[in-house]
Formats: C-alpha cells, structure tokens, sequence
C-alpha cells in the first residue's frame, strides 16, 4: 500500500517532480565535481611544479679537512642505498622521485692548451625528467650507459663552435677523450656554460672511479611531504647531508596553500547557492502537497503515515538525484581535469556517498514544511485556504 | 492603478516575496564575488608566483664562457667581462618599468680570506693561515634612485627571497658617486664609503668595522665562523676586513660563499663600480602564442603588440635596449614553471567562476519560478476580473524586475565585501571593488529572475482563469 501510494506519487504530476529532480542532480553534480576535484588538484598542482626540478640534493657534508676548492665525493653505492630506501617509501606512498647522480670536472676542451669548461656527468637518461625545461636541438634521448656521445651548453657550443654531430675532445691531467654531440642545449641557466657527457666518461677522465659529487632528487608532493622524504632519507643515510632547495619547496607550498584556499572558499560559496536552489524547490513542491495531505487525512490516514509518505518520496528525489549528480559530475571534474591539466582526474568513490548523503538531507529539509502541516484540520487545507 | 497593484503586491505579503529576494542576494553576492576574484586573481597569482626569485638573467655580451661550479669560478682572476652600475636605474626606465619587481646585481672575487675569531687575542689573528674563498658583491636592500626623483629599493630581498639569515644582513654602504653625477642621490645622509683599514693596523673592537659580510651556511660549517668573527680578505694587493654579521641559508651555490656589499667586492675585485650578473624579477604574462614566434620576423603590428605586453621575452628585449653590451636570458626553469602554472590556475579559476555563476542563476531562477507557481490563483482572479494579459504579464514582470534591482545592488554590495574579505586572505591584499560589474551584475539578475518566472507566468496567463480559480 505505502509503496503503491509511494509510486502513484512519483508518477503524477511529472513536471514538478521533473523541476525538483534537475535541481537536485545539478546541485548534486556541482558538488561532487568540485569536491573531486579539490582532493585531486593539489596532487595535479605539485605535479606541474616538478618542471622546476630537483628540489632535493644530497652531498657530502663539507669539512675543514678537504682540500679548499675541492669538493667532498660520495661513493657510488649511495645510489643504491638511496633507491632501497625510497622503494619502501614508495609503497607506502605511491610516489616517483626522480633521481640522477652529478660529478664535475674542470677540463679543457679542444687541442692542446684548450679552452676549460665544465664537464658534468650524470644519467643522461634522467635529463628529460629532471630538467624538463631544457630545449634540445639534435637528440635528446641518449642512454645512461652511452659513453661516445655528449650533450653541450649553448653558450659552450657558440664559443667553442660546436655543434650536433661534431666531435669534441675534452682533457685533464694526461687524460683524454673524444665525445661525439649529439645535441645543443638550451637550459636558460648556468647550465648553458656546461658539456654532459655520461658518469663512468667523467668518472674516468677525472681519475675518480665510482665517486660522485652530489644527488639531486625530484620529489613530488607537498612541502611537508618533501621535508617528510628528506628527513627520513637524512635518517637512513646519516654520513650524507640531505637538503631541500629552499627556492623550490618554499614557494611551491606558498603558491598551493593560496591556490587550494582560493579554489576551496569558492566551491562553498557554491555549495551554500546549490543547496538554497535545491531547498527553494522541494520547499515548493511540499507546499502543493498540502491538498494531498488534507484529503488523505480526511480519508483517516495517520499524521505519521501521511508525513512518511511525502518524506519517502523527497528521499528517494534526494537519493536519485544524488547518484545522478555524482555521475555528471565525476564527467564535468574529468573534462575539466582534461582542459586545465591535460590529464585525467580520477573518479574517486568517497565522493558518492558524500554527494547522495548532502541531496538526502537538502531535499527531506524541503520538505520539512509539511511537518508543520500536519497540524491543520483537513476541512481547512480541502476549502482551499 | 498600475503601480498601486505593484505597490499592494508589495506590502501585502512580504514574506512570499523573501525568498526570492534572498536568493537574488545571495546568487548576485557569490557571483560578484567569484567575478571580482577572478579578475583580480590573475595578478596576485603572478605576484606571488615571484616568490620563485629572478626570473631573468643580465650577463655582459663579451663575456668568456663562465667556468663554474658549485659557485666557485675556475677562471682566471680578472678575465671575462664586466658591465657598469651606474646604467642600472634605467631599468626603471623601461616601458614595462613598473614589472621590473626587483633586481640584483653580483660581482664574484676569489679572495684569500684570514679569519679572526671574535674572542681571540688579534695576534692569533696572524697565526692562521689563510684560505682561498669565493666573495660576491651583491645587494640585499639597496636604494637606487630613478629617475622620476624617487628611490627603488632593491637587492636580493626581493630576487632572492628564500634567502634566510641567522643574525643579520651586512649594512650597505654605498660609494656617494655610485650612479654618476647626473642623478641626484635623494635624501640619504652622505655616508662614508667602507672602511678598507690595511691591515698593518691592529683591529681592536669590532665597532672600527664599517665593512661587514654574511657567510653561506656551508662554508660557516667547514671553517667554523661564527657571528662576531673578523674576517681579513685580501685579493691582487688590495684587502679590507669585514666584521661577520649573519650566517645565510640559500640552499643554492652561495651557501659555500662569502656574501658582501657590491662595493667592498668591486674594490677587491678593482673593479669599481662594475657587476658580473644581474638577477631581475619581473612581473610576466605567460607566454602565447604570439610570445613564441620570433619577434624578428614579426609584422610590424604583431611586433608593437608584442612590444606592449608583459611577455618575458619582450621586457628581456627592452632590458636589453637600456643596458648596452648586455645579454638577456629568461632563466627558463622558473618562467616556463611559471607560465604553465599560471596559465592552468587561471583557467580552473575561471571554470569555478562560471560554475558559481551557473549555481547563482539556477538558485534565482528557481525560487522565481517557485513564488510565480504558487500566485497562479492571484493570475486567474485578475483574469476573470477582466485583465488583459499584457497587464498581468507586465505586473509580475515588473515586480520580478524590481526585486531583482534591489537584491542585485544588495548582492553586489555583500559579494564585494565577500571578494574584498577572500582577496585579504588568501592574498593579504584587498580587491577593490569594481563598479563595471554592478551593471552587469543587475542585467544578470534581471535576466534570471525574469527567465525563472516566464514560463511558469506564460502558462497561468494562458489558461482559462476557471479550473485556476477552482484550484485545479
């Protein structure tokens, strides 16, 4: 019987119901697009930081005892030591720090005096990830274990007249090598003045087999994770020193925290509107239900019963809607993750329960009126006043 | 008759009109709001993106290819080239001047630094042995006049903002004559040009000191320097001391360093009144599609509006116009971060922008649609006393009209307080008000409630006044 009158309900008067219904689930998708959207953005957010680069570095700790001028090395094992203990962080967090050892060297470059230049060796292979920024004429991707090709500098190539495809010779201390280029950089910074040529090429011309001179890891996530990563690596690894690059970590959080804040007391704004339209419009559709509760108490329904009825009803509008509004919404939050980020954001499942619960509660609030309702005499509510 | 009907709809039952009205308000608050951000947003995003530090680079034109690691140049004393300060006002000259945030220059001197500590007796002062360091000359807050008469401040407070003291930046003492002889030095009491004491004196309290450095973290660490120590630099034949006055943190280079006043480093350096880089900050659009061609071969209309906006690339140009000699390179890592960042937020403050505003003329139009369903009744009596259409249409249009008026011009004041309280925040900087948008905002609102109650209006005034009447 309940669930007859229930369906009798929802089928008559198509219109109203229709009205209600698009309020909810446009309330509903709103909402839930924006509150995806929320959890996801400072993820997508420090995500496109990471075209900054490194924003840790590893090194030796200085002391008084090395030689001024010359750097204090690290031993290759390091790196090893180093992945071990950030694939255990990985698990736990699902990130993927980038990371590239450095070594360098003064050599001179040319025939014999030749001219000094910087010689940096790393993972050429990391390059495109750890300096995204860079623009490469010629090829880019060489592989870490390439040891016949280098990559130079702009201002390398344009005072030393080399470009793609010639060959370079490069010395130090009776050691020689020639290295083919088979790309010009433009990094818009001090690497511009700088060969890079792979590690054992550099480890060997310097006499330093197996050292390193410092790590540069790119870890995304906020500032706190980040401070979170280097303390936990400065644990692991006590002989070491771990720094945050403050240029980096300090003003990716800065920038977030305002960003997220801007984004966060807008989507409330429109919270508080969506749910005023919502309420507005069940407000209204259990005013005209007044007639319906008149004649079914003169009919000898109980108040309980009536009021139930119409309850049920602006809840399963509620729930409908709900659901709905999480499904266009979970598409919005995606075509806007595709036209702002260029990449999807995930549909996430807490949101649903979330967005059905708040389009419960708006739409039974509406209809709260009715309560009050339940109070008037039939006679009256049936003479029309 | 008209207006006393209007009048009467009024006063007669205010509270049928209060949800509406409160709707109107609200929606016109929030969309005023968002709207007032959103334009306002786009600037302080791009200020605050300057946190980054410089974002372009000034190296002379001539100069050797740099050879340098970790901070330390590997170049020969006194090779490579050098570019004058006294050109550096005209930064401020430019016709994007006032995006010029800050700029900084640095001269680099490899010195054999002799450390005094601050309690020792000054004989052991001879006892150490000395070490070869890296000084650079830079700016922290120095006043440079421009030419409107009034004085910049800048230095590396502003390129360099992440920089962290422990104690306390060196006082700058600029030579008077710095900039020429052209430009007035405003209001500055004549200060004495630093102290270069020889060392064939011996230095007995620190108050003798007017030439003072701060020391990099790192390189405080290696050789034990603390605050308060006395640190005797000597390079080609000329030397001075300086009294420690802070430890800095750059997490950059410079923490293996020595930082100084320019002036003590160009008179090491014997150099006077040159620099070796300059870090400018400037405030930049991201780049377009129009900053991606190559100006060069640009039309000549493509050039000037090229020219005339805030592109990286263009204020480099007109950095390079007023400094001569002078290579300009956008430091890439962080403009393009920059650009993509800005660009990106922007958009996706735009899309909740819009969506608010979507959410605010949903909200009105509904509960206009919602009070105009609930006088159906009201409609069918004024028809059945005889009422044409046109009138009944007319008076609840023109009250839907009036109502949106007033709650778009309460809205628009509550939504500008609201962006004024948002921008404070998030920024700690109030957005002004802007009167464009009240227009626009009282169209918006008056669209909307008028949309919302057309159709439910339309069909009353279209059916027979009697099943109306009779409430059917």
């Amino acid at each position: 019987m309940f669930k007859r009158l229930l369906f009798h309900l929802l089928r008559g008067n198509r219109v109203r119901l229709t009205v209600a219904l698009l309020a909810l689930v446009s309330g509903g998708a709103v909402i839930s697009a924006l509150i995806n959207l929320d959890l996801d953005v400072t993820h997508k957010l420090t995500q496109e930081f990471r075209s900054l680069g490194a924003n840790l570095v590893i090194s030796a700790p200085q002391t008084a005892t090395s030689a001024p001028g010359a750097p204090s090395l690290i031993d290759e094992s390091a790196i090893q030591s180093l992945h071990r203990h950030l694939q255990r962080d990985e698990n736990n967090q699902q990130r993927s720090v980038v990371v590239a050892p450095y070594l360098y060297l003064v050599a001179r470059a040319g025939a014999n005096p030749g001219q000094p230049v910087v010689i940096a060796g790393t993972w050429l292979d990391r390059i495109s990830q750890m300096e995204p920024w860079w623009k490469i004429a010629g090829t880019g991707n060489l592989s870490r274990t390439d040891l016949s090709h280098c990559l130079i500098g702009r201002n390398v190539s344009r005072s030393l007249g080399l470009t793609t495809g010639s060959t370079v010779t490069l010395h130090d201390r009776g050691q020689s090598v020639s290295l083919i280029i088979a790309g010009v950089a433009d990094t818009g910074g001090s690497e511009d003045n700088q060969i890079f040529a792979s590690l054992p090429v550099v480890q060997t011309l310097a006499g330093l087999g197996g050292k390193i001179e410092l790590i540069q890891l790119s870890v995304p996530g906020s500032e706190n994770q980040v401070r979170a990563v280097a303390n936990h690596l400065q644990a692991v690894l006590p002989a070491l020193d771990v720094k945050p690059i403050p240029q980096i970590t300090e003003a990716e959080g800065n920038l977030l925290q305002r960003i997220r804040f801007l984004i966060f007391s807008t989507g409330l704004l429109i919270l508080v509107l969506t749910v005023l339209c919502v309420l507005a419009t069940m407000a209204a559709l259990a005013m005209e239900r007044r007639r319906d509760v008149g004649l079914m108490k003169a009919l000898g329904g109980s108040i309980q019963k009536v009021v139930g009825l119409f309850l049920a009803e602006a809840g399963v509008l509620g729930a409908v809607g709900g659901i709905l509004g999480y499904a266009l919404g979970m598409a919005l939050s995606v075509w806007m993750g595709h036209r702002v980020f260029g990449a999807s954001i995930s549909p996430r499942w807490e949101v649903l329960p979330v967005t059905v619960v708040l389009m419960l509660g708006v739409a039974l609030a509406g209809a709260l009126p009715l309560r009050l309702l339940g109070n008037v005499r039939p006679a009256v509510i049936l003479r029309g006043e | 008759m008209f207006i006393r009907l209007l009048k009467e709809s009024f006063t007669r039952n205010p509270r049928r009109k209060l949800l509406t009205g409160a709707a109107l308000i609200l929606g016109m608050a929030v969309a005023t709001a968002t709207f007032t951000v959103a334009v306002d947003v786009g600037d302080q995003l791009a200020r605050e993106f300057r946190s980054l530090g410089a974002n372009l680079l000034v190296t002379p034109q001539a100069d050797t290819l740099p050879v340098e690691i970790g901070g330390v140049d590997y170049r020969a004393a006194n090779r490579g080239a050098y570019l004058p300060v006294s050109d550096l006002p005209e930064l401020k000259t430019i016709f994007w001047r006032h995006n010029i945030l800050g700029f900084t220059p640095f001269l680099d001197v490899p010195v054999d630094v002799n450390i005094s500590k601050s309690g020792a007796a000054p004989t052991n002062a001879a006892a150490l042995k000395s070490v070869p360091l890296t000084l650079i000359g830079t700016w922290y807050k120095h006043a440079v006049p421009i030419e409107d008469g009034s004085t910049f401040i800048t230095g590396a407070s502003l390129t360099h903002p992440w920089w962290k003291i422990r104690g306390q930046w060196f006082a700058d003492t600029a030579p008077a004559n710095e900039f020429g002889h052209g430009v007035a030095r405003p209001s500055r009491q004549a200060l004495a040009v630093p102290n270069r004491a020889s060392q064939t004196e011996p230095l007995a309290s620190t108050a003798d000191f007017s030439s003072q450095c701060v020391a990099g973290v790192s390189l405080a660490g290696k050789y034990g320097i603390s605050i308060g120590d006395i640190l005797n630099l000597s390079a080609g034949g000329r030397s001075a001391a300086a009294l420690v006055t802070g430890i800095v943190t750059t997490g950059d280079s410079q923490d293996n360093a020595l930082l100084c006043p320019l002036s003590l480093a160009q008179y090491l350096a014997g150099k006077p009144g040159q620099f070796r880089q300059l870090f400018v900050s400037a405030l930049t659009k991201p780049a377009d599609a129009l900053a991606r061609k190559n100006p060069d071969t640009m039309t000549p209309t493509e050039f000037d509006r090229w020219y005339c906006s805030p592109y990286i690339t263009s204020i480099g140009r007109q950095i390079q116009q007023v400094l001569p000699g002078t290579r300009v390179e956008a430091i890439r890592r962080v403009a393009e971060t920059e650009g993509r960042v800005l660009s990106r937020v922007s958009l996706l403050l735009w899309i909740v922008t819009i969506a608010a505003l979507i959410a605010a003329a949903l909200a009105v139009g509904a509960t206009s649609a919602t009070t105009a369903i609930e006088r159906r009744a009201e409609i069918g009596l004024m028809k059945a006393l005889g009422a044409t259409n046109f009138l009944v249409g007319g008076l609840f249009l023109s009250e839907q009209l009036l109502l949106a008026i007033a709650g778009g011009c309460v809205g628009f004041l509550l939504g500008a307080g609201l962006a004024r309280e948002l921008g404070e925040t998030v920024f700690g900087v109030a957005t002004s008000p802007r009167l464009i948008v009240l227009p626009v905002i009282l169209a918006a609102a008056a669209a909307v409630a008028l949309v919302g109650s057309w159709i439910p209006l339309y069909r009353a005034a279209h059916l027979p006044p009697a099943p109306i009447l009779r409430g059917q």
